[in-house]
């Protein structure tokens, strides 16, 4: 009796906030609704019908796995060589740790402004660096043409969420017990084959961990592409988050934008239950 | 020799991560008139600290200060001291459900905000609180309320389960041993909770856009993206200026509490 009042006040907000929102936006898709007013009628699958039917929203769909397997791939080969790095003794290791985690907790506005006076066309220092080492003849608009814009989006979306592979697999590293490497460097193993042999096969559970959290959390990123490009040139970079705030806000059109996420909510779903399945197994365990 | 050809490459590595942080101080420093200058200047001929006095004095930056402070103080307390009970009831009593229940705090932690956010502000517009810190507050559970609550678990999952038993023993109910003997057991478990959700919360920036949108209760993520919406040219050095300022309770934390902070780290509390 005592637990279940104990856990009353979590189960009443999640009801609130979270499940009560979730089936409204499943209802709210089915009207009609003008935002400024927030009137609708019910016009039922009318909105999935145009939604699929028209172009932006496989655009957008297409947007949005671009997005995703380019910067998640990113994000993995550079968390786990930065891992390596770190695990390492390195001088001033604590220092190299901070610094490299730092981007991954400064707000996503932080480092939006910071890379957007970076990308400045005429004033910002990578036009200046690359134009000095002779990588470019000209400035390069890195935000505003394609396919600029969406791999300027991709290397900071790397940049700032790389940091999150580094933590979660330098915890791993630091439990494989040293035996493993020196029986295999007995064996004979180089550098290389104690890496792929010994290293990778001890990470390949919090790789894929790793991997299914990342895909959800940038399949669903808005802050940072709104940002940047704001899904621009045209809808060149708008992803599914940004599609359903410019419809809301932008077109006023509130029913369809909730057609939309719902929509982007049943392609996730996917990874939710693989990832949920996966914690499964391991609390069983 | 192979030793410090490696430690110059990896540090070489750490400061090319490091440049955009590092470049965002330098150029809140320059005087306006450098930033302009071809080829830029590295080092500032010129220290200046006129941007830092400006956006203290002649832009709302304070009060967006305040409010990220309200709101992510009020958030976070608000947040722990509810998950804190439920991660306790999730870990030592038995229930029908409860297995379900930890189930859907993690699929809840997973839900895109953008699913939420337009059925949230049509509830704050009915309940008469949009635009105020309130329902930014409210708003902000969805996120920080199963991400508390699941780090929380695992937490208290650590806790053996003698010393409650041991306590009820010796006479205790069930809330004494709660409060003398879990709670300060718990304790280094709940200020890593706190400290993950006030980043959390300091740094939410697509509930603070949808749902306020006057600058008197504007935190600082979109006060500060305002600023550069709003002027039209755009004053980099000020804006870096800010950047550096919203950083400051981050470092705060990062350099007193690590200590804190890795122990969320190995309890996979880290969030995006």
């Amino acid at each position: 009796m005592l637990g279940v009042m104990l856990i009353a006040p979590c189960v009443l907000i999640f009801c609130a906030v979270i499940v009560y929102p979730l089936v409204s936006a499943v209802y709210l898709s089915l009207f009609n609704i003008f935002t400024p007013t927030l009137q609708g009628n019910f016009v039922g699958l009318q909105n999935y019908a145009e939604l699929f039917a028209g172009e932006e929203f496989w655009r957008s769909l297409l947007n949005t796995l671009i997005w995703t397997v380019c910067t998640l791939f990113l994000q993995v080969v550079l968390g786990v060589a930065a891992a390596l790095m770190l695990h390492q003794a390195i001088v001033f290791r604590a220092l190299a740790r901070s610094l490299i985690l730092f981007p991954y907790f400064v707000s996503t506005v932080v480092a939006v402004l910071v890379w957007r006076w970076l990308f400045n066309d005429l004033y910002g220092i990578l036009n200046h660096l690359m134009m000095w080492s002779g990588l470019l003849q000209m400035p390069l608009d890195w935000l505003g043409s394609m396919p600029n814009a969406m791999v300027s989006i991709v290397l900071v979306g790397a940049w700032k969420y790389f940091p999150f592979v580094v933590i979660a697999i330098l915890a791993r590293l630091q439990t494989i017990p040293d035996q493993l490497y020196e029986a295999a460097t007995i064996d004979g193993a180089g550098a290389w084959s104690r890496f792929t042999d010994v290293t990778l096969p001890q990470l390949k559970d919090v790789l894929m961990v790793v991997v299914l959290l990342r895909a959800i959390w940038d399949f669903k990123e808005f802050d940072l592409i709104y940002l940047m490009t704001g899904g621009g040139p045209l809808i060149a970079t708008q992803t599914l988050p940004l599609m359903v705030y410019k419809e809301a806000f932008g077109l006023d059109a509130m029913g369809r934008a909730t057609a939309v996420a719902v929509a982007m909510m049943a392609v996730m779903l996917v990874f939710m239950v693989l990832y949920l399945r996966r914690m499964g197994k391991e609390e069983a365990r | 020799m192979k030793r410090v050809a490696f430690n110059l490459m990896a540090w070489t590595i750490v400061l090319v991560t490091a440049f955009p942080l590092i470049w965002m101080v330098i150029t809140s420093v320059k005087p306006q008139f450098e930033l302009f200058r071809i080829p830029p200047t590295f080092w500032p001929e010129e220290i200046t600290f006129e941007h830092y006095r400006r956006l203290l004095w002649e832009t709302p930056f304070l009060t967006f200060m305040r409010n990220s402070l309200i709101l992510s103080f009020s958030t976070t307390v608000l947040v722990v001291a509810v998950a804190t009970l439920g991660a306790h009831s999730l870990v030592r009593f038995r229930y029908p459900g409860r297995e379900r229940l930890a189930q859907l705090v993690l699929f809840t932690y997973l839900l895109p905000s953008v699913v939420l956010i337009l059925p949230l502000y049509l509830m704050m517009v009915w309940l008469g609180v949009a635009n105020s810190l309130l329902s930014l507050v409210i708003a902000y559970t969805s996120f920080a309320l199963p991400y508390a609550l699941w780090l929380l678990r695992s937490f208290m999952q650590g806790i053996p389960d003698d010393l409650e038993s041991a306590a009820l023993v010796d006479g205790a109910t069930r809330m004494e041993a709660f409060f003398d003997v879990i709670l300060p057991q718990a304790l280094p478990g709940i200020i890593s909770t706190s400290l993950f959700t006030f980043i959390l919360s300091w740094n939410e920036y697509l509930y603070a856009l949808v749902l306020v949108n006057t600058d008197s209760a504007r935190p600082l993520t979109t006060g500060v993206m305002s600023m550069l919406v709003s002027s039209f040219n755009i004053e980099w050095s000020l804006l870096m200026a800010a950047s550096v300022m919203m950083s400051v309770p981050l470092i705060i934390i990062f350099a007193v509490l690590q200590k804190y902070l890795t122990r969320g780290f190995g309890a996979g509390g880290v969030k995006g």
